[in-house]
């Protein structure tokens, strides 16, 4: 295997520490937005809650066709009398206080299952993906200041209960070149339109970075301190979630790792050819060309070595070009008329009649005229 | 970090975003336009030659605060470091708009940076340095016919 990119890790002030360490493999898998958003539709779905209509709605008179007969529509009827009710159709979906049509039930199809498999390439995917600053930014993240992407942060920061304070937490984040990005967030904060307020989903905001860490080492308590920072997500690096790795199905979301998250990362995904120590005989999905750049491709010397050469010249005849007025343009008329320039040198155009002017009709001619 | 990312590379990159990204600005008027928010677009024009985030090199031209043009440039080296990729010159109000052009030209196709994108970074500066001119106010109108009658009539 080529040698492997490696990453420095920053302190906790933002500024490299001098150590390194290589990119785990999971950053090498393959980009693949189809999957990632196929796996993304389906656990969005895993969270919902069943909800119906009532089963009695729409269904509770005694209404009965009238039959044939009454010149009214066949429709059941709510029978007695004494009311307005009385005589209205009922129970159909196109009635007045009818029943809906295909009455929602509780024991619809909620959830979705998604292979296992499948559900690893797309983390794994998503975070690959993460590694890449342009999808960051095409994803909405400000990481502009971002000294380094993917961002690594010393463990030591967090070891021990050191990091439990949210000021400390944003003070951290700020130093590591995210500050624009919570700044962004916050401002995001928007009411949600609809009935969603009402259903505790009263505001809608973008998501911030994600702080991934190694509960085994950096602790729990950072949880706490990041919790109240809006935009701001933690998760184990054992945990990962898609749902937040590829929030809407879309590649890219800003991540800070701790450096002992990042260095889990090869024993929780493994490589290409070995397996991984916590998932049950998983490797991780391999790149089908060992070469993502078509221009790179195109332009090597194998290729250009035995394609073609184009056809054709490198200037193009022109056929159907405008029509141009040879009164106005020389080389038009030269073309068609070749005298022209021999017409013009020699100013024939310009040349007086032979002769001169004819002379003046005579008094007697005038007079012969008028004399009727 | 050196070495090459074999899986990520611009065509790539362009093939995932180009459904949909944050600078991206669809409209169904105007016959389903696409335009671009990135600073680093030189058109704001929604495609893989403009697209200042995705590719290596880029260059992008805007107006800065202080009245002059901000020339904010890609360096190829290392994408992978956002802070260090972005190099900014500024061009003050004062700097005459053919030395502008001729930096920002020499930036693009010297040294085989972006020959294609010149004519239009050169345009966009251009365009920029239109835009901060102080505008004129429209002289005030002169009296037609009978009002211009009565007004001559008066003056006499």
């Amino acid at each position: 295997m080529a040698t492997r990119p490696t990453v420095s890790i920053a302190t906790a002030e933002g500024k490299p520490s001098g150590a390194t360490q290589t990119l785990p493999s999971v950053f090498s898998a393959p980009i693949r937005p189809d999957i990632v958003q196929q796996v993304h539709t389906g656990m969005a779905k895993n969270k919902r809650q069943p909800y119906a209509v009532s089963e009695k709605a729409g269904e509770q008179t005694s209404a009965e066709s009238w039959g044939t007969g009454r010149a009214v529509a066949r429709i059941p009827r709510v029978s007695g009398g004494g009311t307005h009710r009385a005589g209205q159709a009922a129970f159909g979906n196109m009635c007045r206080s009818g029943r809906m049509f295909a009455p929602t039930k509780v024991w619809r199809k909620w959830h979705q299952k998604i292979n296992l498999n499948q559900k690893r390439f797309a983390t794994a995917s998503a975070l690959a993906a993460s590694s890449v600053p342009a999808l960051l930014f095409a994803r909405g993240h400000r990481v502009g200041k971002v000294a380094e992407v993917p961002l690594v942060v010393e463990s030591k920061t967090f070891a021990g209960a050191a990091l439990t304070k949210t000021k400390a937490a944003i003070a951290l984040l700020q130093a590591l070149g995210a500050g624009e990005e919570l700044v962004k967030v916050s401002k995001s904060r928007k009411l949600r339109a609809g009935k969603g307020k009402l259903r505790n989903r009263r505001f809608r905001q973008r998501r911030g970075p994600l702080v991934v860490y190694n509960p085994e080492t950096d602790g729990k308590e950072l949880v706490r301190a990041f919790r109240n920072i809006p935009g701001v997500e933690t998760s184990s690096v054992f945990s990962l979630n898609l749902l937040q790795l590829a929030p809407g199905g879309h590649l890219g979301r800003f991540l800070v790792w701790t450096s002992s998250a990042f260095e889990a990362l090869d024993q929780v995904y493994g490589t290409t050819t070995t397996p991984s120590a916590l998932k049950k005989d998983y490797l991780l999905p391999a790149n089908l060309v060992s070469n993502s750049d078509i221009t790179r491709l195109i332009n090597s010397s194998e290729i250009q070595a035995v394609v073609k050469a184009p056809k054709g010249e490198a200037r193009t005849k022109r056929v159907n070009v405008q029509k141009k007025n040879p009164l106005r343009n020389k080389q038009v008329m030269l073309r068609l008329n070749p005298y022209a320039s021999a017409y013009s040198k020699q100013k024939l155009g310009q040349q007086s009649v032979e002769g001169g002017k004819p002379a003046r009709a005579g008094e007697t001619f005038l007079n012969t005229l008028s004399e009727e | 970090m050196a070495a090459e990312r074999t899986n990520v590379s611009n065509d790539l990159i362009w093939q995932i975003v180009r459904n949909q990204n944050a600078y991206l600005v669809r409209r169904n008027t105007g016959g389903g336009s696409q335009f671009s928010r990135d600073p680093l677009n030189l058109v704001n024009k929604h495609s893989f030659k403009y697209a200042g985030f995705v590719n290596n090199k880029a260059i992008g031209v805007q107006a800065a605060e202080n009245g002059g043009v901000n020339v904010i440039t890609k360096k190829p080296g290392n994408p992978q470091q956002p802070r260090q990729t972005e190099v900014t010159v500024n061009y003050g109000p004062k700097t005459s708009t053919r030395k502008i052009y001729k930096g920002v030209a020499a930036k693009t196709a010297v040294n085989g940076y972006r020959a294609d994108i010149r004519e239009e970074a050169v345009a966009r500066v251009s365009a920029v340095r239109r835009s901060q001119k102080p505008k004129k106010d429209t002289p005030a109108r002169q009296p037609r016919s009978v009002k211009a009658r009565r007004a001559a009539e008066k003056d006499e």
